[in-house]
């Protein structure tokens, strides 16, 4: 039965407090409604459990997100666009974003909420099984008061939970603790968006001269609440990744689901598909082992360099002499993250002829030659990131090459765009736009561009 | 609207649409998508799935795209709204739904309204988007008849001809 709106009671106090007060009377007679992504739906199947909603949509005291040194809190009426959007939760829990780029789509994921999909307590919530990995914590709030709570215990059967009536989450806690783990997520559905998911992994590895010394797998929609994989964790933590071993953890995985069949999918596939992307996560994490302990002698070795050679050899990444002298003084740079995040801030920090200096050591979007200054590894690089752009049609070439005279004759210099990946409709595209640009904003631009540039070569020299 | 069966009190909201300053008399738990069509007989915006599913009913909520099946009206006091009806002005159809009309992007109209405000909310974020962040930006709206295809091509060249601007 359809609801009448008239059956209903909504409220929207502005405060928490006075939210948290009015929870309080009627022993859980009201019930909170956020951005409405579940509750709607069940108000207008008729299934809601009460006739009295509160709204907590958009109250600043929920809409947080505060970093200390050692922890995030994330207000539990943040949207997944939020999440998203915020710097710190994409550099250090990297699991929780892709989770909320998956949560369905963009109008979802502007009004769906951490909090409210915590309490939904969906088994197939494709954000729970990253809260798991990260070990968070639920801040919970009442009018009597907050308390702190383990996520992993929160929720206590299919979609029942901790909380007490009149209770709220206020905020998810997330320790900063998994610098250097690799983290790997994989949502296995009929289609990204919108659709629920079959099964659902977040995973943290880390390694310590090549043994596994921590590993966190959590998975959804396989259990009627999300869960993490213990019995496969104790199994791979201590040893050495090799393919006996990854057997062992997907005979393991796929032993220790318990999922249901159901219109999506059946249970044998779900505990199957577990074990798969248990295997698939643990090849990977050996992959990202080597190539980080490869990365690290390729530093150990430059960081013993003398400076004129360091920068000689680190100066076709980005090529400027000041960008290079800079990056050397900045040794010892002992891993990849080190040394990608020195050279985002030497390379903002430059001034204009510095940056226009590594523009020239790049030949012309299209053109073969690259500058008379360039290096022989420079030069190489160019052609490589070209790659895909150069197989363009005669009139798209010919428009670029039109395009790129147009902007020299505007701004005075050549068009940058990092080009990796890119076909040359993409890029005619971005050129024409960005003739539309003023100087200033165009100079952002292009230094933006080069930034990504120099990134994607430091990777390439830590890989050689 | 209906009689009310245990008469809960109506409430005075107040919001923009389209630039113009509204007032309705609703129960508060009326979706938003009611108000716009049954109260202020904007029915540009429209009901496909009304769960959250298909955007049909997308309009932009203080410069958001939003679902306005799932928006209680009283969580929309205040807030400014975008509809369909408010792209046009002096009778010239905004770039996007030109291009729409150019590309054949419209075939029974119906995801039509929900596809060009998610498109107008994509430009407005990444004016000049690759087919990649096109799909991403129109994947919570279903539309049963073009395959697509021409959807994404008319917001590719509403962004070459500078829509968001």
């Amino acid at each position: 039965m359809r609801a009448h709106p008239a059956e209903y009671e909504l409220v929207a106090p502005r405060t928490l407090p006075a939210v948290l007060s009015l929870l309080a009377q009627d022993s859980g007679a009201w019930l909170p409604i956020a951005g409405g992504t579940d509750v709607m739906v069940q108000y207008s199947a008729g299934k809601l459990p009460s006739r009295k909603l509160v709204s907590i949509w958009n109250l600043p005291e929920l809409r947080r997100i505060e970093i200390s040194a050692r922890e995030i809190q994330i207000g539990a009426g943040c949207t997944y666009t939020d999440l998203r959007a915020h710097e710190t939760i994409n550099r250090e829990f990297p699991l929780l974003a892709s989770a909320a780029a998956w949560t369905g789509g963009i109008a979802n994921q502007n009004r769906g909420t951490i909090g409210g999909n915590i309490v939904n307590a969906s088994p197939a919530a494709d954000s729970l099984p990253a809260l798991m990995v990260y070990e968070a914590e639920l801040l919970l709030v009442s009018a009597q008061g907050e308390r702190r709570v383990p996520y992993a215990n929160f929720h206590i059967g299919y979609r029942k939970t901790q909380l007490a009536p009149g209770e709220l989450i206020r905020a998810v806690c997330l320790k900063k603790q998994f610098s250097g783990y690799y983290a790997h997520a994989h949502k296995v559905g009929a289609r990204n968006a919108q659709a629920i998911s079959k099964v659902c992994l977040a995973a943290l590895g880390h390694l310590a001269a090549g043994v596994v010394d921590d590993l966190r797998l959590a998975v959804g929609s396989v259990a009627p609440v999300p869960m993490r994989l213990a019995e496969t964790e104790r199994i791979v933590k201590g040893n050495r990744i090799d393919p006996h071993l990854i057997q062992l953890a997907k005979a393991a995985a796929a032993r220790e689901v318990r999922p249901i069949d159901d219109i999506r999918s059946t249970s044998p596939y779900r505990a199957a598909v577990t074990g798969n992307v248990v295997a698939e996560f643990l090849e990977q994490l050996n992959t990202h082992g080597a190539r980080s302990e490869n990365s690290k002698n390729v530093l150990a070795r430059w960081n013993d360099l003398s400076s004129e050679k360091a920068a000689e050899e680190i100066l076709p990444c980005c090529g400027t002499k000041a960008w290079a002298l800079a990056m050397t003084n900045r040794r010892p740079l002992l891993d990849e993250s080190a040394l990608l995040s020195a050279c985002d801030e030497v390379w903002k920090n430059l001034p204009e002829s510095d940056w226009i200096e590594a523009f020239r050591s790049h030949p012309r979007i299209g053109d073969s030659h690259a500058p008379a200054s360039a290096t022989a590894q420079s030069a190489a690089w160019s052609g490589e990131e070209q790659r895909k752009a150069g197989t363009a049609g005669d009139d798209i070439k010919a428009a670029i090459a039109a395009g790129n005279r147009a902007y020299e004759e505007k701004f005075n210099r050549i068009f940058i765009v990092c080009a990796t990946g890119k076909s040359a409709p993409d890029i005619l595209a971005i050129l024409e736009r960005r003739l539309r640009n003023e100087e200033a904003a165009e100079l952002q631009e292009a230094a933006e561009q080069q930034r990504q540039i120099a990134q994607l070569r430091l990777k390439k020299w830590l890989s050689k | 609207m209906n009689e009310s069966p245990q008469g809960r009190a109506k409430s005075e909201i107040s919001f923009t649409v389209n630039g113009k300053l509204e007032s309705v008399h609703v129960y508060p738990m009326e979706r938003l998508l009611d108000v716009l069509r049954h109260e202020l007989a904007l029915t540009g915006t429209k009901e496909g799935c009304g769960e959250g599913e298909c955007g049909s009913c997308s309009v932009l909520i203080d410069g958001t795209l939003v679902n306005s099946c799932l928006i209680p009206a009283l969580q929309a006091h205040g807030a400014k709204i975008i509809t369909i009806e408010g792209l046009a002005s002096d009778g010239r159809l905004q770039l996007l739904q030109q291009s729409f009309l150019d590309c054949g992007a419209a075939q029974c109209g119906i995801c039509t309204p929900g596809m060009i405000l998610a498109s107008l909310y994509l430009l407005k974020k990444t004016p000049q988007p690759t087919l990649e962040e096109i799909r991403e930006g129109l994947s919570g709206n279903l539309c049963r008849c073009t395959g697509y295809m021409q959807i994404f091509e008319a917001v590719a060249e509403a962004g070459r001809r500078g829509a968001a601007t």
